[in-house]
């Protein structure tokens, strides 16, 4: 269990879910702002996955990209966060 | 390949309801869920408002699901300075004594535990579910969705699928019948869970959910700016605490939501008065999670007229964008909405066509449903952004009022008035499991005893015979004959009301200012014997066997 956000798990196995496609990224930095698990950093003035260890699935970075970079999906069955507190 | 009549995408709120009705009606049903376990991946703040309970499945009215605590009022507090203090209440949305706390205006829940539930109902009324189970896509043939394809690629087909995956709606989005909402209509929920002793919370916050309005510069929830507000419900032993806040503003640049929630977090629970001193001792941090849920689809036009369906498609839920606007739940919508869907899909098998024209009806009664369309069109919420543009105080007070204190009455009697009198009309015994609800809910809540569960077998059961267990059972049933006596009467004043439903809210927008300060001052004379009276029931009722309030 994850000692930053507790009473949550992560599920292993996930797949990339979350992919950018880099020539669309405008470097904006929403994605970045929106993001409470930190998954994102701009790099060479592109949005980049550092990683999706702490994604709780809630598609902000999706809803947010403006130039449609951001393909948001579903981690594979069974995997990703999950927690009984909500 | 596999073949079922129906295919529900999602278990969580809605997906087990539909899943329920039809397999009740002989329908071979398969739900698949994509997380390991039902409800694992399901975040809410919630209070699952009482329309749900009251107009939604029958199942869940006469049933025994978890709930954390009723809820019989909301108390707001408008926060115009912080740093000073200056803090103003607006309790005046509350269920009067004695019939609070048994009379309820919600139900606090987890949605794990009510989601399992919901599922362990369907199953036991013969749907199958399937989990660890993720639907990417939908079959189409002759421009009729035929079924759902997984993501290992296996196709399994049925003769019509209910869609309740939730906001994203990744799969609508692949069938063509949804696009990506914008993120104005899209709410970012931040959420903690606190472990609070019982008696504390039960010292503290009664069964009062809190709600926090303030200006933007206070830097502490909400920043109304930005759509929400901060809102904490009591639970049985915790409390849920959520910010929520829109991505974007209209068309304007995306807030760092990640930096004010940090931010708002700490001011809120270091500077508010009551947290600092009443909670923040007693309360340990349980859990921090978040997610994304539609808030403002229902008033965006070109979202709102979107169809609810395709040929052999049904959304429920989320999935059709039905949150509610003003109180930022979904529940009940998932609840009534999933139902009619269920009832559609079983017509539409019945009459062997599952096209769009056929399962327009679905849309149409959906449209037709006065709490539905009351729930995603209210515009207190959104226009609270005004009041923070412009400053006005005036206008904050009265939108929290009209939002969440007594001035609801002014857009909720309508919608209420119909459906209650709907209800009434089609079927008058309704009153009594109304009734029974209530009872059962409270006694439930109070001896943790629901489906499923560890029941404490000697609850209640200690007091079985005693004499103030007589005598409260003999006036229980002395009120079941009176009400059986007057129901005649309350149909034929449901059947004359109905028409006069439409001017309530009129009315009551009209009427309010002079009665409010009344009704007040009434209230606060009976105080004393009204909370004797409401002390003395919630006694009689939790010593009492609960068989009194099934059936």
């Amino acid at each position: 269990m994850s000692q930053k956000y507790p009473g949550v798990e992560w599920i292993d196995g996930t797949g990339t879910f979350i992919t950018i496609e880099t020539h669309k990224c405008t470097g904006c930095g929403n994605c970045v702002k929106v993001c409470l698990a930190d998954c994102y950093e701009i790099a060479g003035g592109k949005a980049t996955i550092k990683n999706l260890e702490l994604c709780m699935e809630c598609g902000s970075c999706w809803y947010v990209c403006t130039a449609e970079a951001i393909a948001f999906a579903w981690p594979k069955g069974g995997t990703g966060f999950r927690t009984r507190w909500g | 390949m596999q073949a079922y009549d129906v295919i529900i995408i999602g278990a969580g709120f809605a997906g087990p309801v539909a899943a329920k009705k039809c397999a009740d009606a002989g329908l071979k049903t398969l739900m698949l869920e994509r997380s390991e376990n039902v409800g694992e991946k399901v975040i809410s703040g919630l209070t699952i408002p009482i329309y749900g309970f009251l107009f939604g499945p029958a199942f869940i009215r006469d049933g025994n699901p978890p709930i954390e605590r009723p809820v019989d009022g909301i108390i707001n507090y408008i926060i115009t300075d912080i740093e000073k203090g200056e803090i103003e209440i607006d309790d005046t949305l509350k269920i009067p004594k004695p019939f609070a706390p048994i009379v309820a205006f919600g139900y606090n829940a987890y949605c794990k535990p009510f989601c399992e539930w919901e599922a362990r109902k369907a199953i036991e009324a013969g749907a199958e579910l399937r989990t660890s189970t993720l639907v990417t896509d939908v079959i189409v043939e002759a421009g009729c969705v035929q079924g759902i394809i997984t993501e290992t690629g296996e196709k399994i087909r049925s003769r019509i699928v209910i869609n309740a995956e939730g906001s994203q709606g990744l799969v609508a989005i692949k069938a063509g019948v949804r696009r990506k909402y914008p993120p104005e209509t899209i709410s970012l929920a931040d959420i903690y869970d606190y472990e609070m002793p019982k008696d504390r919370v039960d010292e503290i916050f009664g069964f009062s959910v809190r709600f926090c309005w303030g200006w933007d510069e206070q830097r502490c929830s909400p920043p109304l700016g930005h759509g929400n507000g901060l809102m904490v419900w009591p639970y049985r032993d915790s409390l849920h605490f959520m910010q929520d806040q829109c991505l974007r503003m209209d068309t304007s640049s995306v807030p760092n939501l990640k930096k004010m929630f940090a931010e708002y977090h700490h001011n809120i629970t270091s500077k508010l008065p009551w947290w600092k001193h009443d909670v923040e001792p007693h309360a340990r941090l349980r859990a921090h999670m978040w997610e994304g849920f539609e808030i403002y689809v229902g008033l965006h036009e070109e979202l709102r007229s979107m169809p609810n369906h395709t040929d052999g498609m049904i959304l429920v839920g989320d999935a059709a964008g039905l949150e509610s606007t003003e109180l930022c739940d979904g529940v009940p919508a998932a609840w009534i909405s999933a139902d009619i869907a269920a009832d559609v899909a079983i017509e539409a098998l019945k009459a062997n066509d599952i096209s769009r024209s056929f399962l327009s009806r679905y849309d149409e009664r959906i449209k037709a449903h006065p709490i539905l369309q009351w729930s995603i069109s209210g515009t207190n919420r959104f226009n609270l952004r005004y009041a923070q543009h412009e400053h006005d105080l005036t206008k904050l007070r009265r939108y929290v009022h009209n939002g969440w204190g007594l001035g609801a009455l002014t857009h909720v009697s309508t919608p209420l008035m119909k459906m209650l009198c709907r209800h009434i009309i089609a079927n008058p015994m309704i009153i009594m499991q109304w009734m029974k609800m209530f009872f059962r809910y409270y006694y439930n809540w109070h001896h943790a005893r629901f489906d499923y569960s560890a029941f404490p077998a000697s609850a209640g059961k200690e007091f079985a015979g005693s004499k103030s267990d007589k005598r409260f059972r003999a006036c229980f049933r002395l009120g079941q004959v009176f009400l059986m006596l007057c129901l005649p009467f309350i149909w034929i004043l449901a059947i004359l009301s109905f028409p006069l439903a439409e001017i309530l809210n009129p009315a009551m927008k009209m009427l309010l200012p002079v009665i409010e300060p009344l009704y007040a001052r009434i209230l606060k004379l009976f105080a004393p014997i009204s909370a004797q009276l409401s002390r003395s029931m919630v006694e009689r009722v939790i010593r009492t066997d609960p068989k009194l309030f099934e059936g």
